[in-house]
């Protein structure tokens, strides 16, 4: 009689639980399939950047400026690619901190990167932090024939055939201010750019959804939870299968 | 009670080695910097920093052997004598790999990762495994000469090493061209 009533009190929990956590369940079930498969579904190359998502996250659209480097606009779309005028040239990872321009060439100082490029765009060569381009460098200006790279405390003689850079203690610093300025890009485009800047990967949605974290710490609650009750819920469906079995062989 | 005593050392043991080996596992990073690496392969010389200009047929020919778009017009490299330095970045899996490529005498002399950035497959990286190339020429087909061995999980990264030290002989022929053989006279 006694393990009858404490069947039927398992069976009852059993159902409880199970009903409480089913949707949770299901939706754990496919998102970890669909993680365990992201490069064959290619999730990480999907980039969802709605607003609203982008705000959950805490991202903002930046505001896009560009240098006007007599008549022609340089700018970085936010993501990592680097454009003149309408047309993408190199990548260029941001922020997109100075430029200038010689007689045929222009350059622009990306976050990791010098890059070389002709009058109509055509990358000529990168001086990446790697080949010595120093870590702190802040701006590249030109004074006369000669360039020079800026970094927090000195100022640096750049032979862009050699890539050689001589540090010029003399030099005011005063006297080196960029020439050209960051200025916000005509309306055209700031349209074209309308799609570009920041997105995340419809992998990270997911991932952060099977996790909790994408609702924040009450999230990963929640998810602890239903993985506590999912242990309870094995537990109790096997205490109802071994009354079951006492049951029919009493 | 000795049994317990040594299960449990051995146990710290393995443990402890295994803390220890992590970070020699996770090959990540920046290992040398492009001017430490030519200083390196020229001393006690001094070398020539030099460019090569991609003209149309090379940049078709580095197409060929990267099987990707060659991005940049010009392409730097280091120079004395007839040995040059090159730089080369080429893509493993999803991020570069900087690789530093010595040739002399139209043969690879040595090859080393400068920077690898792909969370796995950094053995590729080991100077045990990177001696294979030593000696390595090109074929007519711009394909390396020498058989590589794979490494299990790190077969993209090989494969970015044997592209980039073909592009790298391929270069080294356009700005140091083999002298031409001579032709066989017809016998009389």
């Amino acid at each position: 009689m006694k393990s009858t009533k404490s069947l039927k009190i398992n069976i009852i929990w059993h159902r409880r639980l199970g009903l409480s956590v089913f949707l949770v369940l299901i939706f754990l079930a496919i998102s970890g399939f669909a993680l365990n498969h992201s490069p064959a579904l290619k999730l990480n190359k999907i980039d969802l950047s709605s607003n609203w998502l982008l705000s959950w996250y805490g991202l903002e659209k930046p505001a896009i400026n560009g240098f006007n480097l007599q008549g022609k606009w340089l700018y970085q779309d936010g993501n990592s690619l680097l454009y003149l005028d309408q047309k993408a040239v190199a990548p260029c990872s941001a922020p997109l901190r100075s430029s200038t321009t010689t007689a045929d060439t222009i350059f622009a100082l990306c976050a990791d990167a010098l890059l070389m490029l002709t009058e109509k765009g055509q990358l000529l060569e990168s001086f990446t932090q790697l080949d010595g381009l120093p870590i702190n460098a802040q701006a590249i200006t030109r004074i006369e024939d000669r360039l020079y790279l800026l970094t927090d405390s000195a100022a640096l003689e750049f032979n862009s055939d050699s890539l050689a850079l001589t540090p010029e203690p003399n030099l005011d610093l005063a006297l080196l201010a960029p020439q050209s300025t960051l200025a916000p890009l005509p309306e055209l485009l700031e349209q074209q750019l309308e799609d570009s800047g920041p997105s995340i990967s419809l992998e990270t949605v997911i991932l952060d959804l099977h996790s909790g974290r994408f609702f924040g710490q009450f999230g990963v609650l929640v998810i602890d939870i239903v993985g506590l009750l999912i242990c309870i819920l094995s537990i109790t469906g096997l205490l109802a299968w071994i009354n079951r079995l006492r049951q029919i062989k009493q | 009670m000795r049994n317990s005593l040594y299960s449990t050392a051995l146990f710290v043991g393995l443990l402890t080695t295994t803390l220890l080996a992590s970070p020699l596992v996770n090959a990540k990073g920046v290992f040398q910097s492009g001017p430490d690496f030519v200083a390196e392969v020229f001393a006690p010389q001094q070398s020539d920093s030099k460019v090569l200009w991609i003209n149309d047929d090379i940049r078709q020919q580095a197409e060929k052997i990267l099987g990707r778009p060659v991005m940049g017009l010009r392409v730097r490299y280091h120079q004395s004598a007839g040995k040059t330095a090159w730089i080369l970045n080429e893509i493993g899996k999803e991020m570069p790999i900087t690789i530093g490529v010595v040739i002399d005498q139209h043969s690879i002399a040595s090859v080393k990762i400068l920077a690898y950035r792909e969370s796995r497959g950094g053995e590729v990286r080991y100077p045990a495994y990177m001696a294979q190339y030593q000696g390595a020429t090109l074929t007519e087909r711009y394909k390396l000469d020498k058989s590589i061995d794979g490494i299990t999980g790190a077969t993209l990264s090989v494969w970015a090493v044997n592209k980039v030290t073909a592009l790298a002989l391929y270069y080294h022929s356009q700005v140091n061209p083999k002298a031409a053989e001579p032709t066989k006279q017809p016998s009389k």
